[in-house]
């Protein structure tokens, strides 16, 4: 059972890492934005984990991005390594601000967050010397010179690294304490869960995730931008794949970004910007009939067949 | 010598007093029963000693250790553990997951050795059927399961908030049998409770609590007779 369970998941990387092969460029670009998104909707369960709801993904995304794209163009650092740093400076700047937002709880975390993002956008956007200010900076070119298939193997790459992180949360003592956290700090702290330590924990490790993933989408686009980097797309859209596919696992924000990511790339073709209203009509009815998500309710069906 | 000692301990919130030049000690081995009017302060001492609340005056030694400013996740590492009055299961975890999270961060052991434990645990409180997910369990069955989560953390002196409230006679008699069983694992053992007959038949020695201060202390036989008890539980003869 458990065998066959990792042969599914072997063929599935097989087939994703070979993907190229059998399609053009415009499939594998489609892919790039699923991926991405996906990782990030990983990115924001395994905090949400704790509890602890976070609208600041596209604040550290940002960060990510431009500290890879300037750490490059300025130290002539290699691009991949820059992007790995640009996590390194999401995940510093997460453990900074942590100690002090990780003393909030629930909307008050949430709403801190959402303004953090902002606040980073209006810094970025206010220090034209170094960020090129409101109109951004351009890098020289695209990573791999926009190779397409390097390009999608680098965001794989990425999204795999986030499930593997997931799974890793999920069968550790880390999710133990993030579920008792999530239910009660007072039984939690009762129990011996060091509370504060593992909320930073967890809010720089996801933070580092999302400076990576923006890290990668700055390189691939081979821009910044503040209106562009910090785009509040990248906060909602995989919150809405991750409730919409089910939340606390790993397989509900994936399926929920890959339907989403699918969904709305067909809806673009027929209604230029209207994919956001449909979007939203998804998420709604999405909470309203299963708010458990897709993977939620399909598991809760096959333990307990009625 | 003691396991737990308070010296001159208060808890105020804002002007009032919940706990007040509270002076106790635990010593080795017993079961201490903490009894009083519903509003006395027996739950905030505990979440006093456990580390919920910081007190606002006095001390608290464990085993001699002054533990008075210490957060509540080590002093439950210390060997402190407890109970709640109402039961705040971990949704999400199966019974066994539940107790579990005792066992791996009580004393910090692995997950292999943690569910060892976990699942000695569940056999000792008679819990059968531990992968089961707690939306299933009887209330009875989520008082043992607490008892079990709290045990794993291998505490030294145990907090029992109320575990009988809400139990029927059979029930309860089931519950004393085995909280003499945990006590003879050489757990010390404090339990608050208000069914008087749990109190007689388990506690070598009862403190009685009265808004936040200790009026009586000594063998439950003394204590029921200390008119000051009988007053502050019936109150004054008109």
């Amino acid at each position: 059972m458990r065998n066959s369970r990792y042969l599914l998941y072997i063929l599935i990387l097989i087939i994703l890492v070979t993907l190229p092969l059998h399609t053009g460029v415009y499939l594998l670009n489609v892919m790039d934005v699923i991926l991405i998104y996906l990782a990030l909707a990983l990115s924001w369960d395994m905090l949400l984990r704790s509890g602890q709801i976070s609208f600041g993904m596209a604040g550290l995304f940002g960060v990510g991005g431009y500290a890879a794209a300037l750490l490059h163009l300025n130290t002539g650092v290699n691009p991949l390594f820059s992007i790995i740093l640009g996590g390194l400076a999401a995940g510093v700047l997460a453990w900074l601000v942590g100690m002090a937002v990780l003393q909030l709880r629930g909307m008050y975390f949430a709403i801190v967050t959402l303004a953090l993002a902002e606040i980073f956008r209006v810094i970025v956007r206010n220090l034209p010397d170094l960020t090129g200010g409101p109109e951004g900076t351009i890098l020289p070119s695209a990573i791999f010179a926009g190779n397409s298939t390097k390009t999608y193997w680098l965001v794989l790459t990425v999204a795999v690294v986030s499930v593997i992180a997931s799974e890793i949360f999920r069968r550790t003592r880390i999710h133990f304490a993030l579920t008792s956290i999530r239910n009660d700090e007072v039984v939690a702290k009762s129990s011996g869960i060091d509370v504060f330590k593992y909320l930073v924990f967890i809010f720089v490790i996801t933070s580092a995730i999302q400076g990576i993933i923006g890290g990668a989408y700055a390189h691939i686009y081979g821009f910044v931008s503040p209106e562009g980097s910090f785009s509040i797309d990248f906060t909602l859209l995989p919150i809405a794949m991750a409730l919409l596919g089910g939340m606390h696992s790993t397989w509900g924000p994936v399926v929920g970004a890959v339907l989403l990511g699918v969904a709305s790339e067909f809806l673009k073709l027929y209604i230029p910007y209207g994919h956001l209203l449909v979007y939203g009509l998804i998420i709604v009815i999405a909470i309203l009939f299963f708010p458990q998500g897709i993977v939620g309710t399909l598991g809760q069906r096959l333990k307990k067949p009625r | 010598m003691a396991v737990l000692k308070t010296e001159n301990l208060a808890r105020y919130f804002g002007g009032l007093a919940a706990l007040n030049q509270v002076n106790v000690e635990f010593r080795e081995n017993e079961i201490l029963g903490i009894i009083g009017p519903n509003g006395a302060g027996k739950t905030t001492f505990i979440n006093v000693i456990a580390g919920i609340y910081l007190p606002t005056e006095g001390k608290i030694f464990f085993n001699g250790q002054d533990i008075s400013g210490l957060p509540a996740h080590r002093r439950c590492r210390l060997g402190i553990g407890r109970t709640f009055q109402l039961v705040r299961p971990l949704q999400g975890l199966s019974l066994l997951e539940n107790v579990m999270v005792g066992s791996l961060f009580g004393k910090g052991l692995g997950q292999r050795e943690a569910r060892k434990k976990a699942k000695e645990l569940c056999e000792f409180l008679g819990l059968s059927d531990i992968t089961r997910d707690i939306t299933e369990m009887t209330a009875l069955e989520i008082k043992k399961m607490e008892i079990a989560h709290a045990l794993a953390t291998q505490p030294e002196l145990l907090f029992l908030d109320e575990v009988m409230a809400g139990l029927n006679s059979d029930e309860t008699m089931e519950m004393i049998d085995l909280v003499r069983k945990i006590h003879s694992r050489g757990i010390t053992i404090g339990i608050v409770e208000h069914v008087m007959r749990v109190i007689r038949e388990l506690t070598h020695r009862v403190i009685v609590l009265d808004w936040g201060e200790v009026i009586a202390e000594g063998p439950y036989g003394e204590v029921s007779n200390d008119p000051r008890v009988i007053t502050a539980y019936l109150g004054e003869e008109a």
